[in-house]
């Protein structure tokens, strides 16, 4: 599977990266949101977003709510360095939020796990 | 499909290595925007969410790399910044540039040491980097890197090769003008310098003097020299060295020599433990023994007293005498009831200078008093030398005298606790005994200061080819007890095999004649055995095997069901 990784810290973007390659998962990465979409429209086959919260100009939220207006159905996880659950209450819409901490590494596959088969089956 | 050829924590200790390394550059960028931020009053709105965000960022990226201590600065820079972002008109300008200020400072110190902790395991990370490339079983995290210069490689070659099977890393320079490029270039743990060169009488020594203006760094360096006059002495002096040696000098001198210059320079930085029920204050302290190279951990409830001596294990406890759950005193008294912490130093930091009410406390086992307000030379000075002692103490309860390396008590524990930690980790876990060949003919012949030398020798030489997270004890007089953290059967036999070669070149020397000395060595594996007594027994009778087969040899113990 496919997954685009976007996060303005490169060191961040790393490894979320890592975490997700060590998943063999398929990672392509953009350091903020306009990039983003250019990877998706050149990547037709991401089938998983996974942004962190805090960036320049245009931040997660906002990533995904444009997203959205756009109408992409497309999964999207947000990363934060704050309590997942603020996010959550600003954005409902959201498939998951997890927080960037040292657990990360376990819980953000675990997130990424429980939102793909959460999804309707698409065949 | 991506296929991954680094197992994942590899790579999350690249990553954490190379963010700790431009940690420096980072933070010169946010000094200028801070700088930048206070010459223009809180006006500057763009500058404020840029700095917001940068202090965001170093809390959750730090955060995820577990560099907590960075991380909890960098959240309450991040705080700050929101409150200038949010409320501006709350906020007197003293106090937040203040704040800031002291912010940024208690950042700096944890950077720097970040960057010296990661500098000590530089080697670490390029072995993990290109493992395929080393064809010696990949095994060490940290080799001694020393550089000879001496214009005479015939004794110099000799003395290399000896050095290496010791587990040092060698390189060998026979011009000054070499040696200098490529101490620019890679900075050595220790140097070996000859003093006569053709070019003048003490060109070593100058060399040594020149790089130290140029550098303002002091290089350890120890003299080997064919002369033993004074002239060639004084130079040696001058130029900071600490050891001098006349040719032809014995490799187990040179090392000995060597690995005491090393390891003054490693010392590990001292953990001190604050225990004050007012955040401010023990902020304070914390900067002070902070800005003297310690690390410094603070709890503000002293209910939480155990879990920080478990997670931190301090070298020493600073305590403040009055605490509304419960005194100084009591929690003394309350921390020396368990066993394992009967040696902790703790210090108190009160008010009281009724000397009544301190020899009370004196009762619950306190080692000393600092009155408030402290000065912070006098705080560093007594809490240095307390932790200090404290470090001696236990290496000598720990440790064997004649080698350094753990006893038969430590090791056996050290065993149980490697093995619950690898089955929790799911890690496999050698364990090898080694015993040497024929001790008490070598005893006999050569006499016991020659067999004290040979484990010397042999401690040393395992001291630098394992890792740090492994377990080294002498068992008995001539047994020597190896713990390898996950690491595979093959590997295990083909790493103990290269040992039990290469100490088995090392040359030594009675006085009258030179021999040589071999071991024998069993194995036992995690799976396979599953108790800590189950391996060391496996062990021991494949160590008995490997002396029946004829000695000097490897023995892996197969459980029998297989």
């Amino acid at each position: 599977m496919q997954i685009l990784v976007v996060d303005d810290d490169l060191f961040a973007g790393e490894m979320t990266t890592a975490v997700l390659e060590d998943q063999c998962y398929q990672v392509f990465q953009a350091e903020n949101a306009i990039e983003g979409m250019e990877v998706l429209n050149q990547q037709p086959g991401i089938a998983l977003i996974v942004s962190d919260l805090n960036m320049p100009l245009i931040s997660g939220i906002e990533f995904y709510r444009e997203l959205k207006e756009q109408g992409s159905t497309l999964p999207f996880i947000l990363l934060t360095g704050d309590e997942p659950e603020k996010a959550l209450a600003k954005e409902p819409g959201l498939d998951a939020c997890v927080m960037k901490d040292f657990n990360m590494p376990e819980r953000l596959p675990a997130a990424i796990h429980v939102v793909m088969s959460a999804l309707p089956s698409r065949e | 499909m991506n296929i991954n050829q680094q197992p994942l924590q590899k790579k999350i200790a690249q990553l954490r290595a190379s963010f700790i390394s431009q940690l420096p550059a980072r933070m010169d960028t946010i000094k200028s925007q801070v700088s930048m931020l206070v010459d223009d009053g809180c006006n500057n709105l763009t500058m404020l969410s840029d700095l917001h965000r940068a202090f965001h960022s170093l809390n959750g990226t730090g955060k995820s790399f577990g560099l907590f201590e960075l991380s909890v600065i960098a959240a309450q820079a991040e705080a700050l910044m929101m409150q200038l972002l949010d409320t501006p008109d709350e906020l007197q300008r003293e106090q937040w540039v203040t704040k800031l200020d002291v912010l940024m400072q208690a950042l700096s110190i944890q950077v720097q040491a970040y960057a010296h902790a990661e500098n000590e395991h530089q080697f670490a990370v390029e072995e993990v980097l290109e493992p395929e490339h080393t064809s010696v079983v990949v095994l060490k995290d940290s080799v001694p890197l020393i550089y000879i210069c001496d214009d005479e490689p015939e004794q110099v070659d000799y003395l290399a090769h000896q050095l290496h099977c010791f587990g040092y890393e060698i390189q060998h320079f026979t011009e000054t003008a070499a040696f200098r490029q490529a101490v620019l270039a890679r900075r050595p743990d220790a140097v070996i310098m000859d003093v006569f060169f053709p070019q003048s009488r003490t060109a070593g020594t100058d060399e040594l003097s020149h790089i130290k203006d140029a550098t303002g760094q002091h290089l350890p360096a120890i003299v080997l020299s064919g002369s033993n006059s004074f002239e060639s002495r004084l130079s040696a002096v001058r130029a900071g060295c600490s050891a001098y040696f006349t040719k032809p000098a014995r490799p187990m001198d040179l090392a000995a020599a060597l690995d005491e210059l090393i390891e003054d320079g490693h010392q590990e930085p001292y953990q001190i433990l604050i225990v004050d029920d007012e955040p401010e204050v023990a902020e304070y302290h914390s900067l002070i023994l902070q800005n003297a190279g310690m690390v410094v951990h603070q709890i503000h409830n002293p209910t939480l007293i155990f879990e920080a001596l478990k997670n931190f294990s301090p070298d020493l406890m600073l305590v403040d005498m009055y605490m509304p759950v419960c005194s100084g005193s009591e929690l003394a008294a309350l921390v020396r009831q368990v066993p394992a912490y009967v040696g902790l130093p703790i210090v108190f930091l009160s008010n009281e200078t009724d000397v009544d009410k301190q020899f009370s406390a004196m009762q619950a086992g306190v080692e000393g008093f600092i009155t408030k307000p402290v000065i912070p030379h006098q705080l560093v000075a007594s809490v240095k030398l307390r932790a200090e002692r404290m470090r001696t103490l236990r290496g000598l309860m720990a440790k064997d005298s004649l080698t350094g390396l753990y006893n038969h008590t430590t090791t056996t524990e050290m065993l149980v606790s490697a093995l619950a930690n690898a089955v929790r980790q799911q890690e496999s876990l050698a364990v090898v005994m080694i015993d040497l060949d024929k001790f008490k003919n070598i005893n006999d012949t050569y006499g016991h200061m020659a067999g004290d030398k040979v484990i010397v020798a042999l401690a040393r030489m395992l001291k630098h080819r394992l890792r740090n997270s492994d377990v080294i004890g002498r068992y008995g007089g001539e047994e020597f007890a190896l713990v390898l953290r996950n690491i595979t059967a093959d590997a295990a036999e083909a790493l103990v095999n290269e040992l039990r070669e290469d100490f088995s070149k090392i040359v030594f020397d009675s006085g009258q004649e030179q021999f040589h000395c071999n071991f024998s060595a069993g194995i036992s594996m995690y799976p396979g055995h599953d108790h800590a007594e189950d391996l060391r027994m496996a062990a021991d009778e494949a160590l008995y095997q490997a002396k029946n087969q004829g000695r000097n040899q490897v023995v892996m113990s197969r459980p029998d069901y297989e």
